[in-house]
């Protein structure tokens, strides 16, 4: 027998309702999300399925599917939900959920932003601010797609578009234990 | 004079120099002194809240702490993905003291955050404290002639429960500030969409898609050129829209425009000043109709009488 309702139990829906401190049981299904969302068409699955397969215990499924790495967190959806939920901060508690069980879908694509996204925060750890160059070509490096852009390059440097440097933020070493301690709070928050 | 509190944001030393260099020419003519916050910090963008929660209000908190240091009690900020983070940690500390509290232990040294200051974006502070009335006030060479369409992007009237500003749906601030400039605003219903900024080097495709669309559409609304208040969407229209054009084989040659760049034109600066050199599309043709006079739509003839129709009947 399919119990629909796994409120008070040990239960993904559950951790994704807290994370998310939206209820997820309230989606009736009404599909508004997925006419809003400009990538549900990238998406393996869209928002709506997701609110679905959230509800159905589905996790694996859920984690594994690319749509979670794909929303933009534009709140289109969200503004337009007749039961207002808070669906970009759902797909959001399923993707950190995921990290933190590092379970996660291996497509390029995703590898692609999840790349992105550490060489950002690597950077940020280091200069205290983002350095836009650099960080276009290590991603090119490490994505192994040294020409990626590289026809934009030319006209983007020569106007000063991108600069060739950084200005760090000088108490870096507060930026340093800040991230220590994040890590600290993400540790606990398991 | 009014005082306000200035996060430039990373982009401000890089791709949106001249965002930043016209936003402090503005706020100058409309007598507002800004005051940087001392050794700000990257706000984590969205690569922080992708990744790690914690340090996702971490960035910005520092930030918020260090603003509460300065006398002023609003800050402004040009960005709207900046803007987006700072008020999304405040709105959630506010909310929440229990985690404010455990988000501090992060940045002990920098003090506690009390929730003093409030966070604007460039577009809500020009709108909501300085006004379009002063705004009017300081226009001596109107940019009328000029049809623009205004883009206003996900962030900076998203979510309505974060940002407390405007339409989520159909915004107009910009279209007054651009009007009270002399320019004609164009029905444009792309307003808000998202440009898909945040992949703008993970996933170039889903760009490229995203902002031809908006393209597409600020086309149709018969605009000469784009609007904007950030430098994620005025990068990603204008340095990708060759990519686009090429990939969909149109035509747009849409210049994207600062909002701040256009009311310092309006306010009298010189055209050298703006920094249009940097642009990858180029401003010129759009310029060329400062100065024009825009034929109104005329309106549609009086319907003829319901007598007659009636006698018709007859
Ligand atoms: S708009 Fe809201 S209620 Fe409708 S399907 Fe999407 S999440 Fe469910
Ligand atoms: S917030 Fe995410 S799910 Fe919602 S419309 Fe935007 S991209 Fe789609």
């Amino acid at each position: 027998m399919i119990t629909l309702s796994y409120k008070g139990k040990n239960t993904f829906l559950e951790a994704v309702n807290k994370k998310s401190g939206s209820d997820v049981l309230e989606c009736y299904q009404c599909g508004k999300c997925v006419s809003t969302c400009p990538v549900s068409n990238f998406m393996d699955f869209p928002p709506r399925e997701i609110m679905q397969m959230i509800k159905l215990e589905l996790k694996e499924e859920t984690q594994m599917a690319n749509s979670t790495w794909f929303c933009l967190t534009c709140s289109a959806c969200s503004g337009r939900c007749p039961r207002e939920i808070n669906i970009p901060a759902v797909m959001e508690a399923v993707r950190h959920l995921a990290i933190e069980e590092n379970f996660h879908p291996d497509s390029k694509q995703v590898k692609n932003i999840r790349k992105f996204h550490e060489i950002f925060l690597d950077m940020i750890k280091r200069y205290g601010r983002n350095y836009e160059l650099r960080m276009m070509a290590e991603f090119n490096i490490r994505t192994r797609n040294l020409f990626k852009d590289m026809h934009l390059a030319p006209k983007a440097l020569l106007k000063g578009k991108i600069p060739l440097g950084v200005k760090s933020v000088k108490s870096a070493k507060a930026i340093k234990k800040m991230y220590e301690m994040a890590e600290k709070l993400e540790q606990q928050n398991k | 004079m009014k005082k306000v509190t200035y996060f430039p944001g990373c982009s401000a030393h890089g791709t949106s120099e001249e965002f930043d260099l016209t936003v402090k020419m503005v706020m100058k003519t409309l007598d507002v002194e800004m005051e940087e916050i001392p050794d700000w910090n990257c706000c984590g963008a969205t690569s922080a809240h992708t990744m790690n929660e914690s340090l996702a209000y971490a960035l910005p908190l520092r930030n918020l702490v260090l603003a509460e240091k300065l006398s002023n009690d609003t800050m402004t900020i040009p960005c709207a993905s900046c803007y987006q983070r700072l008020k999304v940690t405040k709105v959630h500390m506010d909310e929440n003291p229990e985690l404010a509290k455990k988000i501090n232990t992060t940045i002990v040294e920098e003090g506690n955050y009390k929730g003093r200051v409030a966070v604007k974006s460039m577009l809500q502070y020009c709108y909501e404290d300085i006004g379009l009335d002063a705004i009017k006030a300081k226009v001596i060479s109107p940019i009328s002639g000029m049809k623009l369409a205004c883009y206003y992007g996900c962030l900076l009237t998203r979510p309505k429960s974060i940002t407390q500003f405007d339409s989520p749906e159909y915004p107009m601030s910009m279209d007054n500030i651009v009007e009270a400039l002399g320019a004609k605003a164009m029905l444009f219903d792309f307003k808000t969409e998202c440009c898909g900024a945040s992949f703008s080097i993970s996933d170039t495709d889903i760009v490229l898609q995203l902002s031809g669309k908006i393209l597409e559409m600020a086309k149709e609304s018969g605009a000469q050129a784009i609007v904007v208040a950030c430098p994620l969407c005025q990068s990603n229209l204008d340095m990708r829209q060759g990519d686009i054009e090429k990939k969909y084989k149109v035509k747009y040659n849409l210049p994207v425009f600062y909002l701040t760049q256009l009311m310092a034109m309006a306010f009298g600066f010189p055209k050298e000043k703006m920094m249009f050199s940097k642009h990858i599309v180029p401003v010129d043709g759009a310029l060329a109709h400062i100065g024009e006079v825009i034929e109104e739509p005329k309106k549609p003839a009086k319907a003829k009488k319901a007598v007659k129709a009636e006698s018709e009947v007859e």
